[in-house]
């Protein structure tokens, strides 16, 4: 009897639980919902070819490696990248060998972690019911009502990471915050030619790849928690003797957050303030410099009197985290015995 | 495949589906037979394979009204298993009805929905935006129709058990 079995069939339970719920309990101004399949590994190299016999005209090549390469600028996570060889696992095609249905002007399949994955566009001036695709890479003078190439493939190089399409607002007018969009848009629409992940794009990839470091900005269509924390070391001290504060900065624990949880913060602004003990009011000593491990910051403080200190971290303008501020941390001065001052100032050690 | 092995799919797949339902806090799924789309074809080709029982694209969905033909609608983007296509805004399939009448959606095959939502713009519209939403819900679509006039009815509807999800379109003459 093998009592492991039933294990493997909640895990995958669990994980179907969280696919279902990433694709359904989107809203508005949110993340991309994710497909429902596997990941890539992080930073995975997936490489393409063209496919034979279908291989899209010059115009056409140079637009899908233009989207390749945005894909890989901008997507600002660990999400996998795409590389075009000749001998490239993936092929993409083009023309009218497209399976992708019968209205459709670009489609994928993705086999992630190991299969591979494959894309097709349609060929320039196929009639649809709905109209003549015409791609703008095409003609010398794109004519409005043209749709451009490196767009679409961008969206598609977007859907085989992991992003489905972003849920806009009613009225659309979220609608560059991303590419991977249900309805892509002609010339001379807004939104028509993106050939950078919108931030929407960048938020799902985050979440599901991660950051490519403690230090690199988080997007702003995600709104993370953080926690502060700070400690002193010591916590007592001689008269006019040096204690060091030292404050960590990381992105909440909370399980919404999947790969961003609990990631170290630095590289930010954080701030030591300090009161004297039975006191409410705050003053700033100043910005803390970082520490020697990531999400640290430090500052080291001279005392003659006791002290309560925290940190504090104020929402960045420009990306995804929320402030916050840490618990107090109070720092007793044992009782000056020769050279004493009237009065006991506060000094900070370094440049200050 | 032997007879036993295709009722161990279907109780399987049937099982999976009303956890699934369970677990994303909506109602499970009628008792229909439910589908799953294949694996993508290992030759590389952008769709799934349409093994037996499952359809290698999203399922046809038709509007009625009572007493009417039912009315396929035009299929535009979507999601189905490892895959998807992107097509445009669609002017959708024409279908003529009363004012006041109820559509009811018809799904072939049959596959279970989790999700859907039904919204109406103008006919000459190139797109969602400033759409009136006619209805939402989950299982067999149905809502009412638009006003009198001319309008593109859209439905965008999610397949229960993370099969995908799909736009359909029709061009709704309202009399």
């Amino acid at each position: 009897m093998n009592l492991m079995r039933p294990r493997p069939r909640a895990a995958a339970l669990l994980a179907l639980c969280i696919a279902a719920s990433a694709a359904t309990s989107t809203q508005a101004h949110a993340p991309d919902p994710s497909l429902g399949g596997a990941l890539w590994a992080q930073n995975q190299q997936l490489t393409f070819r063209w496919r034979s016999g279908a291989e899209p005209p010059a115009a056409i090549k140079t637009a899908i490696r233009n989207a390749a390469n945005a894909s890989n600028a901008t997507r600002a996570s660990k999400a996998a990248t795409f590389t075009y060889s000749a001998s490239g696992a993936s092929p993409i095609g083009y023309g009218p060998g497209a399976t992708c249905g019968v209205n459709g002007i670009g489609c994928f399949t993705r086999t992630a972690p190991d299969g591979g994955f494959t894309m097709w566009l349609r060929e320039h001036g196929r009639v649809f019911d709905w109209g003549t695709l015409r791609w703008c890479q095409m003609v010398a003078n794109p004519p409005n009502g043209c749709y451009d190439a490196e767009t679409i493939a961008l969206d598609e190089f977007g859907h085989i990471q992991i992003l489905a399409h972003h849920v806009n607002y009613s009225d659309d007018r979220d609608y560059l915050d991303a590419v991977v969009q249900t309805f892509s848009r002609t010339k001379p629409k807004d939104g028509w030619n993106m050939h950078v992940y919108g931030r929407c794009d960048v938020a799902t990839l985050q979440l599901r790849y991660d950051t490519t470091s403690a230090t690199a900005k988080y997007s702003t269509c995600l709104k993370l928690d953080t926690t502060l924390t700070i400690s002193a070391s010591p916590t007592s001290v001689a008269f006019g003797a040096t204690t060091t504060l030292t404050a960590t900065l990381k992105v909440a624990a909370n399980d919404a957050y999947a790969r961003l949880r609990g990631n170290p913060v630095s590289g930010r602004t954080v701030t030591l303030q300090r009161r004297a003990p039975g006191t409410t009011t705050w003053t700033a000593v100043g910005s803390m410099a970082a520490g020697s491990t990531a999400g640290t910051y430090t500052t080291a403080v001279k005392l003659q009197t006791a002290a309560e200190f925290r940190a504090v971290f104020t929402k960045p303008s420009g990306e995804g985290l929320v402030g916050s501020t840490s618990s107090v941390v109070k720092v007793t001065v044992g009782s000056c015995t020769t050279s004493c001052p009237l009065s006991a100032p506060l000094r900070i050690s370094g440049d200050r | 495949m032997p007879a036993h092995a295709h009722l161990r799919i279907v109780v399987l797949v049937g099982s999976f589906a009303m956890a699934l339902g369970a677990c994303a806090g909506s109602p499970p799924p009628s008792a229909a037979p439910v589908v799953t789309p294949a694996s993508p074809d290992p030759s590389g080709q952008a769709s799934p394979t349409g093994a037996p029982g499952i359809p290698a694209e999203p399922p046809d969905i038709a509007l009625r009204v009572e007493g009417g033909d039912p009315v396929t609608g035009q299929l535009g983007t979507y999601t189905w298993g490892d895959g998807g296509s992107d097509a445009p805004w669609l002017p959708g399939a024409p279908l003529r009805i009363g004012a006041g009448e109820a559509l009811v959606a018809r799904v072939d095959p049959l596959v279970a929905i989790s999700a859907w939502r039904a919204q109406v713009v103008p006919w000459d519209a190139d797109g969602p935006a400033g759409g009136v939403q006619l209805g939402s819900g989950t299982g067999d679509p149905s809502f009412p129709a638009p006003d009198p006039g001319r309008w593109t009815v859209h439905l965008d509807v999610t397949y229960a058990a993370g099969l995908g999800s799909a736009n359909y379109f029709w061009q709704v003459d309202v009399e």
